[in-house]
């Protein structure tokens, strides 16, 4: 699906909004095909991580790199090819008159061939099951579905980095399933996926690294598991375990699933063992 | 005698043949905290919008029944209402979180001395005294959604609707929130909210509607959670659906808190 490969490099980057530090000296790698949760109190520096790779922003110091492309001197419409994002009330970012040609802006900005265009707006709105929807004004459906859309724009510009904020707000669970398996498919097809989110329930189902923001800071950076089955790591950094992985934790269920499926098979498996609850 | 009525309320958008709404009857009294849960497009925003008197005077659209409201009284807070949209809800005039979160107090024709207080108790509940000197165009999501709850919230109002109020936020303030509609209701604040954070409502709602396609499909107290229907509907809690997924036989808990004690029987 990407149209080429690349890593996604943070080296010792800095960043503030006039005064304000936003970022301190981030340093992180995530791989092709790597899924990784962004996480973090509200005012960590999520936002502004996701607007560095885009190149809506650049660093005071520091470098951000997207393969062998540095964001420096780039602007956002240059690092399309290789950037998709969605960012925070991105339902109210379409402007088109249908959501077909919402999904198409980007690709036709890259200059594409018509086919090549059809092609990929086909297959994105397929990938979150718009396709029913194509030929409906965005503003006639519930913003849930606006939101679905962009996520759709920025998989039609097939790029190596995927970066979304908050994809899941406002999202009922049908919908996030939507989300979770677009995902899925496209790390699978080498895409570095990048997701800032307070859903931790959503994150355990698609993404296995985390990088938490401290005040600007990496507070931590290991396999997302390892984080949501211990409470005394998560208090510290402002976050709490996702109701799966606390019902794990209170039956002291084998391994410790995380996952809301994996939860329901351990209970399965240990209540028929010591008969009936 | 409830804060708020509707009666067979029927809404239609401008423009939309099938109704957004349709009758919908509910009754809110002051002191009670009620949950609208629905998949996308349920109407549960719509319903807001009508209590609000949005919609139709806003938002345009014809509607059918009744909807009553009845506030403190003139001066006092009446009924607010938290967009999902919090930078829509800016009011654009104020380059301070602190005048924006004096924006509606001060409009009721408050003392100062009564707006102050109110800002500075509803800066403290979401832990925003810090930004009180921002530019609330430059916060973050979450910051921004904060802030707009605290406006609301400072204009006392007697009726308060939410939509996903906590969907940016982070857990410490979503817990700020829930604990702050626990509290408005304690000093007899009626409170409607729309929510995907199902697993809040046990510890929040006293009433739960699940909505469905513009109708009321049931209204309960928060165990209807866990009722195999809902949990068809994709609505229960997470603790609900796993322990339903693991085939643990009916009635399934609710929380984590539930589920051990059965667990431990
Ligand atoms: N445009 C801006 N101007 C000034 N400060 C900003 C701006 N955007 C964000 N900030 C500040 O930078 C810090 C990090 O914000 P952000 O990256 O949006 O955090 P997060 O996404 O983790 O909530 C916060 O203190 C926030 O208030
Ligand atoms: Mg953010």
């Amino acid at each position: 699906m990407a149209a080429v490969n690349a890593e996604l490099r943070f080296e010792h980057v800095s960043f503030s909004y006039g005064t304000v530090p936003a970022l301190r000296d981030v340093s992180f790698s995530l791989a092709p095909g790597e899924r990784a949760a962004l996480l973090g109190r509200n005012g960590a520096g999520k936002s502004t991580v996701l607007r560095l790779v885009t190149g809506l922003v650049h660093p005071a110091e520091g470098t951000v790199s997207v393969g062998d492309w540095d964001t420096r001197g780039r602007a956002p419409e240059s690092l399309a090819r290789r950037v998709g994002s969605v960012f925070q009330h991105a339902d109210q970012q379409l402007f088109a008159r249908s959501l077909r040609d919402d999904v198409a802006f980007g690709p036709r900005a890259l200059g594409l061939a018509a086919a090549e265009i059809a092609r990929r707006v086909d297959t994105a709105l397929a990938a979150l099951e718009l396709t029913a929807h194509a030929a409906e004004h965005p503003y006639d459906l519930p913003p849930a579905f606006r939101k679905l859309a962009a996520l759709a724009g920025a998989l039609a510009l097939e790029p190596a980095v995927l970066v979304l904020d908050e994809p899941t707000a406002g999202l009922d669970r049908p919908l996030r399933a939507r989300v979770a398996r677009a995902l899925a498919d496209s790390a699978a097809a080498g895409v570095v996926v990048l997701v800032a989110t307070h859903d931790l329930a959503f994150a355990a189902e698609v993404l296995e690294r985390s990088l938490v923001l401290d005040r600007g800071r990496v507070a931590w950076d290991a396999p997302l598991a390892a984080l949501l089955t211990s409470s005394e790591r998560l208090a510290p950094l402002g976050l709490a375990p996702p109701a799966g992985a606390a019902l794990s934790a209170a039956l002291d269920l084998p391994g410790r699933p995380v996952r809301e499926r994996d939860v329901a098979h351990a209970l399965a498996r240990v209540a028929a063992a010591r008969g009936p609850v | 005698m409830a804060r708020l009525t509707l009666e067979r309320v029927s809404f239609w958008y401008p423009a939309m043949g099938r109704p957004a709404l349709r009758d919908v009857s509910l009754a809110a009294a002051p002191g009670e905290v009620i949950a609208l849960v629905g998949n996308v497009g349920a109407g549960a925003s719509t319903l807001l919008l009508v209590a609000a008197d949005l919609a139709p005077r806003v938002v345009g659209g014809k509607i059918e029944g009744r909807v009553n409201f009845r506030g403190r009284g003139k001066g006092e807070g009446g009924r607010g209402i938290v967009l999902p949209t919090p930078w829509t809800q800016l009011s654009g005039m104020a380059f301070t979180v602190w005048d924006e979160v004096a924006f509606g107090p001060a409009n009721l024709g408050w003392p100062r001395e009564r707006i102050a207080g109110a800002v500075d108790r509803s800066l403290a509940a979401l832990d925003i005294g810090t930004l009180a000197a921002r530019d609330p165009a430059t916060l973050s999501g979450g910051e921004l959604q904060r802030v707009v709850v605290a406006g609301i919230v400072a204009m006392e109002p007697a009726l308060l609707l939410l939509d996903e109020p906590t969907a940016e936020l982070d857990p410490e303030g979503a817990g700020l929130v829930w604990r702050l509609v626990r509290a408005l209701a304690g000093d007899g604040c009626s409170i409607v909210v729309a929510t995907s954070d199902l697993d809040a409502l046990p510890e929040v709602a006293d009433r739960v509607v699940w909505m469905e396609d513009g109708v009321v499909r049931r209204i309960g107290a928060p165990a209807l959670l866990a009722e195999e229907s809902v949990c068809e509907a994709g609505l229960a809690t997470t603790v609900a659906d796993v322990w339903r997924t693991a085939r643990l036989g009916a009635p399934y808990p609710l929380t984590v808190a539930q589920a051990e004690r059965r667990w431990r029987q």
